[in-house]
């Protein structure tokens, strides 16, 4: 019987070889992931036990707090989340509640709450040294002046709907994220959970959904302003020489089952021939909508990929909703396509990255908030290296399309001439604006749309606004970015 | 039987002494100073990260359970003064360890609010568990001085195996009122006083087993056909695998309990594997106990659903289940929050008194590994499992020295069993296996587990007292004979 003895010892050794191989997995490897569930309540009430790491924007080469953790008056301990701007960085840091995250304070948790296994060692060794646990500090892209400028153009607009994105075209940081109206995170700092259902029943139910970051989450037909995608399809395609090639531009243009397709107000285009260039600074319909017939609607969809349209997985680290640009086979959907009409759908992001594409040249670098993050000890675990997303155009055609996007401010007749042009911005901006449609039959005011950048000969910010309800383009959407560009590049 | 260590084969022949074996007891006592300086320390460190001071009564407490355990050393010396000496000081340590456990839950109180208790756990709950464990040294003590010989027990074989059948039974046939806790229908509740019969309907059943299977093992291991390679038993042979096979299959119906069906039946196969080695017989007992787990999976909604919460533990549908409203319901809260808790102790541990093992239902009794866990870290679960380990393996290893096919059976089968049960409720509760609810040996809280728990020890050192005891001296040799010549 001793054999089957041995051999039932052996099975019981196997049994306690699982077990502690289990514990091991669950107590070792999987620690970190289990510490990040929502559920997780120990987690939950040791996150207000030590001090969070700040969020600081520095753009400007600056170090501005936007979020630090500070300790509690009278909470023996325990620290709290604050918030010094307030509504102004909300749409970038989100808030960080006792139930949940959002933004930056979700997307970076694991760096600011210090589980991010870069910080074990450093964890290790505080844990040793019977120092505080402390979380790492993330810095931001962001440029605190021209989130500034943004939110304060944006909050005395009468009240619109919208949302500002500034990038530099070069390395694609985002110097500045706004969406209005917005909410304050300090209100969602409270450690009351009666309070606390309070803001968010609050926020929730208000009808200009403050919650809502329209900078990434919501999308808006990009209008004219999506006349840069076509006209880059174009120069690249070879079906327009370059900016003085004359393209057909008729007063009506007839896109099946009777309908017809007219200018703004029934405008006439030029000689009803004008060089692309000044359909271009006119911003005609039936200009555009017959060259992208000729295009195709896939060549449409295919540049407007390139710019990085239809893409559903764009973090930055905060998740970006797809904009969208169909694949029209029907010319007339084509038509509406061609001149960001119809299905166009596209964030304020989107609009930064038209521009932002151009800017540098051809080459779109991929959008990001985190320029670094510090362990507590300042050593350095991240620093975001620029790289590009896509090549939409080549820098011939990218300087062609400067050159139109330059005479939409500065041709008199151009459509930002009275809101943009040098003598008024300070420097030379080149942009595109757009007015689109909306509503049945457009019984609602159209959205405002501007994108741009500047300096248009040495490109260093590239902004995207998207005024809901704004009217024409130029006139309110295009002097809050003006303003943006100011700030930045400290102009007047 | 092949494979004695040398160790304990036949004594060399020669003309030196024999050397008389030793009983290590003194050992025993200096390892069981140690385990009740480790526990007094444990009980001294709750109070320190619980309250930023050392328990009070620390010292009465202690002074209870190194008196306790005295008392049991003294027995073992008087009783089995041959027995393993590791075996009394590896009960000792995991029996304070539960008991520290269960204060420090109390203390902390329900959700960390030291006012406000938790409901299954009364502010006295550490005195009852050292009461409890006061009762277990003494059954330990009992069963010593009662069973001087594991033959005694043998002569009992078909009473013990009776009973401990009617222990198994009793908590179908009572009324739920009277034998149903949280579900599950494994209690008999008199008078205020909770009786687990199956923790020693477990004992009974293991001495039923290793008679039986000494006076048929030679009919069981014949051999029938051969198939694949193994040699199968004969088909009329069957029917007490089958009989205990659907005795673990009707207490897994009628009392609802997965752990203890699976256990039992364990225990019956490893025995029978022990008595005939057959392997084939490993096998049959492996692929009934598959298909019985799959059938009642299927026909029993409670079975399924906790098959369910094991694979999906996170999902919040099966985190929030409500028994109460939706069939095929088993909430994996308890589970998910002790594997928050291990995970939040990660590699090190809280510390006694810092984590917060309050949050996991049950902390005190299914759940207490993971309490473990949470404050002694994965370094300090790692000791603990490794404690039952080593109890298992002296077990083991008394079952291999001693001659006695009886005794023999009976050390390997109870080893096994502890064993097994270690596995099931801890690999339950770290999400190995599906969760079924059993105590875990000397830690849980609870009466039955620890009294049985103490009474296996004792069995075990029986064993292992035999296993070692020398061979009496012969009183005369062969020189001294005279030789009476007829003249």
């Amino acid at each position: 019987m001793n054999r089957a003895i041995l051999r039932l010892s052996l099975f019981c050794l196997a049994l306690f070889v699982l077990l502690l191989a289990n514990i091991n997995w669950v107590q070792a490897f999987k620690a970190p992931s289990l510490a990040d569930k929502p559920g997780n309540i120990r987690v939950f009430d040791q996150q207000f036990q030590y001090k969070r790491g700040s969020i600081v924007a520095a753009g400007d080469g600056g170090n501005t707090q936007i979020a630090e953790s500070r300790l509690a008056k009278g909470g023996n301990g325990t620290y709290q989340r604050y918030y010094p701007a307030g509504p102004v960085y909300a749409p970038v840091t989100g808030y960080d509640s006792v139930y949940s995250k959002t933004g930056i304070e979700q997307a970076e948790n694991k760096e600011l709450s210090g589980t991010d296994p870069r910080l074990e060692v450093h964890n290790l060794i505080s844990l040793i040294t019977g120092k505080p646990k402390l979380g790492a500090t993330v810095s931001l892209t962001i440029s605190p002046r021209a989130q500034q400028a943004a939110y304060q153009a944006l909050a005395t607009d009468g009240g619109h709907q919208g949302a500002v994105v500034a990038i530099d075209p070069s390395t694609g940081a985002i110097l500045a994220l706004v969406s209005y109206p917005t909410f304050n995170p300090n209100a969602y700092a409270t450690l009351s959970g009666t309070k606390l259902n309070q803001v968010s029943k609050r926020e929730e139910s208000d009808p200009t959904q403050p919650l809502l970051n329209r900078a990434l989450d919501a999308t808006f037909p990009p209008g004219s302003s999506f006349k840069i995608v076509t006209s880059s399809a174009a120069f690249s395609t070879r079906k327009v020489a370059g900016p003085n090639t004359p393209i057909p531009a008729p007063n009506t243009l007839p896109i099946g089952n009777g309908h017809v397709l007219v200018n703004d107000n029934n405008e006439i285009c030029g000689n009803g021939n004008p060089p692309i260039i000044q359909a271009f600074w006119l911003s005609c319909n039936t200009a555009f909508g017959k060259l992208g017939i000729k295009l195709s609607g896939a060549v449409l969809r295919q540049y407007a990929d390139a710019f990085g349209v239809n893409n559903p997985n764009l973090k930055i680290p905060l998740p970006v909703a797809a904009s969208v640009v169909p694949t029209e086979t029907d010319p007339a959907f084509t038509a509406f396509t061609a001149i960001g009409q119809f299905d166009d759908q596209v964030t304020p992001l989107q609009e930064a990255m038209f521009s932002a594409a151009i800017a540098n040249g051809g080459t779109l670098m991929t959008p990001h908030l985190v320029q670094s993050v510090q362990a507590p000890d300042l050593s350095m675990i991240l620093s975001a290296t620029p790289t590009p997303l896509s090549h939409p155009v080549t820098p011939t055609v990218a300087s062609d399309v400067t050159q139109m996007m330059e005479q939409v401010t500065e041709n008199q007749a151009g459509t930002a001439f009275a809101t943009a042009n040098p003598s008024i911005a300070g420097v030379q901006i080149a942009g595109k604006t757009g007015t689109a449609q909306n509503g049945v039959n457009n019984t609602q005011l159209d959205d405002a749309v501007f994108t741009c950048f500047a300096p248009a000969a040495n490109p260093k910010i590239a902004v995207g606004v998207i005024v809901k309800g704004g009217g024409f383009g130029a006139a309110a959407a295009a002097p809050i970015a003006v303003k943006v560009i100011q700030a930045y590049l400290k102009v007047k | 039987m092949t494979g004695y260590p040398a160790a304990v084969g036949a004594p060399p022949v020669s003309a030196e002494p024999v050397p008389m074996p030793r009983g290590r007891r003194r050992t025993e006592l200096l390892m069981l100073a140690f385990a009740v300086l480790v526990v007094a320390l444990a009980y001294a460190f709750v109070g320190l990260g619980l309250n930023g001071k050392v328990s009070p009564g620390v010292l009465e407490y202690c002074l209870g359970f190194a008196v306790l355990m005295l008392l049991a050393h003294l027995a073992v010396r008087r009783f089995a003064p041959w027995a393993d000496p590791l075996m009394l000081p590896l009960a000792a340590l995991l029996n304070g360890l539960g008991v520290v456990m269960i204060y420090r839950l109390q203390e902390s109180g329900r959700n960390g609010n030291p006012g406000n208790m938790i409901s299954t756990l009364s502010a006295s709950a550490a005195v009852t568990q050292l009461v409890w464990t006061a009762l277990g040294v003494v059954g330990f003590i009992l069963v010593l001085a009662v069973i001087r010989e594991t033959r005694v027990l043998q002569r009992y074989t078909y009473t013990l195996g009776a009973a401990g059948l009617a222990l198994l039974a009793i908590p179908a046939l009572l009324p739920t009122s009277m034998s149903s806790i949280q579900g599950a229908k494994v209690w008999i509740i008199v008078g205020g006083f909770e009786i687990q019969p199956g923790e020693f309907a477990k004992l009974a059943l293991a001495v039923f087993f290793a008679g039986y299977l000494v006076a048929k093992r030679d009919v069981l291991a014949l051999a029938g056909r051969r198939f694949l390679g193994i040699d199968l038993p004969r088909a009329r042979d069957l029917g007490p695998v089958l009989i205990a096979w659907g005795a673990s299959l009707l207490i897994l119906v009628f009392e609802t309990d997965i752990g203890q069906s699976a256990l039992f039946f364990g225990l019956f196969v490893g025995m029978i594997y022990i008595a005939t080695q057959r392997t084939s017989w490993l096998l049959i007992g492996f692929l009934l106990f598959l298909g019985g787990a799959y059938l009642a999976s299927t026909l029993f909604s409670h079975v399924g659903a906790r098959f369910t919460a094991w694979l999906h533990p996170f999902a919040a549908a099966n985190v929030f289940c409500n028994p109460a409203t939706q069939t095929h319901c088993v909430p994996s809260y308890q589970l998910v929050q002790g594997l928050y808790g291990m995970s939040f102790g990660g590699i090190f541990g809280t510390g006694l008194g810092h984590g917060q093992p309050f949050w996991t239902p049950l902390a005190q009794s299914d759940f207490i590994i993971t309490a473990f866990g949470e404050e002694l870290g994965l370094t300090g679960l790692m000791a603990m499992l490794l404690l039952f380990g080593l109890l298992v393996q002296r077990g083991m290893r008394a079952a291999v020295a001693v001659k006695d096919p009886f005794a023999k059976l009976l050390a390997g089968g109870l080893s096994f069993v502890l064993a097994l049960q270690v596995f099931v409720i801890v690999g339950g509760v770290t999400d190995l296996i599906p969760l079924t609810g059993i105590t875990t040996p000397f830690l849980s809280q609870g009466g039955s587990s620890l009294i049985a728990s103490w009474a296996l020890i004792a069995l075990l050192m029986r064993v292992s007292d035999a296993a070692r005891k020398p061979a009496p001296q012969p009183i005369q040799d062969e020189g001294m004979t005279q030789v009476v010549r007829a003249g």
